[in-house]
């Protein structure tokens, strides 16, 4: 039993944010804004494969090692397996504590955004970060 | 550095650890060759344990420069809010029901007056200036001919903000309203004479003060109309106003940590001077940081800032090892921002990002420095990630 609110997994995400930042090419970019969180995801999409991914986050550690896995998972993978990512899982895989799930939902939804950009408009966009 | 050596701690505005001073005189009083009796029994064995009661009163009536009768044994500060809040109301509810207190409070005061008001009682909140500080005019106008009780803390929790207890308490002396104050983080730090003090009720605990923890105390001036009714019943020990068996030991280590807070508190109150001036030296620089409370009228014993664009919880685990606080301990495992810090004025934001840091005997300049150091670099590495704030 530890009272811990961290699982090592999710301490681990959140020292080794390795893409944390932004894409030196970046076809797709998307932001959310939600409960009091922000995330921002960033694409390099190479035919219908993400080549690349990134994030930025403003939130709690389970947000910014979610937003971590999520990247960690989906580089190398077809633009359209971004349909599958499931915040509930993420919620049980890290694991993130249930009050947090609207935190998460808010990741799901900036996910959802990428993929449909990522399907509507594959040209390189514009860096305004 | 702290003992445990992975990590360093700045929170001893939580807890203490215990004096070995302390520890030396509690040790004995628990096995069979020390005074392990009930200081009620009146056999040899019994009143020597409650010699050790006697001296321990001596020891804290002499720190707050009150009666050892004035003292009643609880359990802690929180214990002491409840008795002397709740017992000093329903004592004197066939006067007057209207009672006084500020959000600023800790919640073991705060929430017994949300509790009285579900039973009958009306409470005033009043809120403090920008500094934290509350003006003694906005007491007196606050009172009504109804009111019994005004509860004020003496040095906050959460900012380290001093009130002017004198001023406050010479406004209810003068309508013959009962004065509260919540004192766990200042008795044994700040000089406090009761004696001349316009206070009734005073709430003290041992674990701040290098004590035991599971001890404290409520003075309860010896005047008329200043009484509380007991919150439990079942012997008649300590006049019938906290019955239950003393807790020998940890009785006899908050007076030994009363001696030692007494005789050495000059000293560590340059200590922690100078500790506070050379964090915040360390940190003021950086963009977007504010301190909480007026720097004027602060216990320096806490450093409390919040900084612009960076989320409190991941600005806490990034600054681990480091043991510090986001609010008061109570409140850490919540994700609201602080009401303390609301009432001084500050935005959502500003106040879900603040750090408390608070130093104590055993705190070193090099513990600060990393701090500093810890502080600094977590900042730019947060706001680094975050979304539209990096080009």
């Amino acid at each position: 039993m530890t009272s811990d609110p961290y699982s090592a997994r999710v301490r681990e995400l959140f020292a080794g944010p390795d893409h944390a930042g932004k894409l030196e090419k970046r076809d797709v970019r998307v932001q959310t804004n939600a409960q009091g969180v922000r995330v921002a995801l960033a694409a390099d999409v190479d035919g219908d494969i993400i080549v690349g991914l990134r994030f930025r986050a403003w939130g709690c550690p389970h947000l910014l090692a979610a937003a971590e896995a999520f990247c960690r998972a989906f580089e190398g993978r077809p633009v359209s397996a971004l349909q599958a990512f499931s915040a509930a899982e993420i919620m049980q895989t890290l694991p993130v504590p249930r009050e947090k799930l609207g935190r998460i939902l808010v990741l799901e939804d900036a996910v959802r955004s990428l993929g449909q950009s990522a399907r509507l408009s594959p040209e390189p966009g514009k860096d305004t970060d | 550095m702290s003992n445990s050596t992975d990590i360093v701690y700045l929170d001893y505005a939580a807890s203490t650890p215990v004096d070995p001073r302390v520890i030396e005189v509690m040790t004995p009083l628990f096995g069979v060759d020390g005074d392990f009796a009930n200081p009620s029994s009146g056999h040899i064995a019994g009143r020597r344990s409650q010699e050790h009661v006697t001296h321990a009163a001596e020891q804290l009536a002499g720190l707050l420069g009150c009666s050892e009768r004035e003292l009643v044994w609880t359990s802690g500060a929180t214990e002491s809010d409840n008795l002397a809040i709740a017992g000093a109301a329903r004592y004197r509810a066939d006067r007057g029901r209207h009672l006084i207190t500020m959000p600023t409070e800790h919640k073991a005061v705060s929430d017994v007056f949300h509790a009285l008001a579900k039973q009958g009682f009306e409470v005033s909140w009043l809120r403090p200036a920008e500094s934290g500080v509350l003006d003694p005019a906005e007491l007196a106008a606050a009172i009504r001919p109804d009111t019994q009780l005004a509860s004020i803390m003496h040095v906050n929790n959460e900012t380290g903000v001093i009130q002017d207890i004198e001023a406050l308490g010479a406004v209810c002396r003068k309508r013959d309203v009962l004065f509260h104050v919540d004192a766990a983080q200042s008795v044994g730090k700040l000089p406090l004479d009761l004696g001349s003090l316009p206070v009734d009720l005073l709430s003290m605990t041992a674990h701040k003060v290098y004590g035991p923890k599971g001890i404290g105390a409520l003075y309860v001036a010896d005047r008329p109309g200043c009484h509380v009714e007991p919150l439990i019943y079942g012997g008649g020990q300590q006049g019938g106003r906290r019955p239950g068996t003393l807790a020998v030991p940890l009785i006899a280590g908050f007076g030994a940590a009363a001696s030692i807070a007494r005789s050495e508190m000059q000293e560590n109150h340059a200590h922690l001077r100078a500790l506070n001036d050379r964090l915040w030296q360390g940190i003021r620089d950086l963009d977007g940081v504010v301190r909480n409370g007026s720097e004027a009228s602060t216990f320096p014993g806490i450093l409390n800032v919040s900084i612009a664009d960076v989320e409190g919880e991941s600005l806490l685990l990034a600054l681990e090892p480091l043991c510090v606080a986001t609010g008061s301990a109570c409140n850490s495992t919540s994700s609201e921002p602080s009401p303390v810090l609301r009432a001084l004025g500050r935005s959502d934001l500003l106040a879900q990002s603040a750090i408390r840091f608070s130093f104590g005997r055993p705190t070193i300049a090099a513990e600060v420095d990393f701090a500093v150091d810890r502080y600094r670099e977590s900042v730019g590495r947060l706001r680094g990630i975050a979304p539209g704030l990096v080009a």
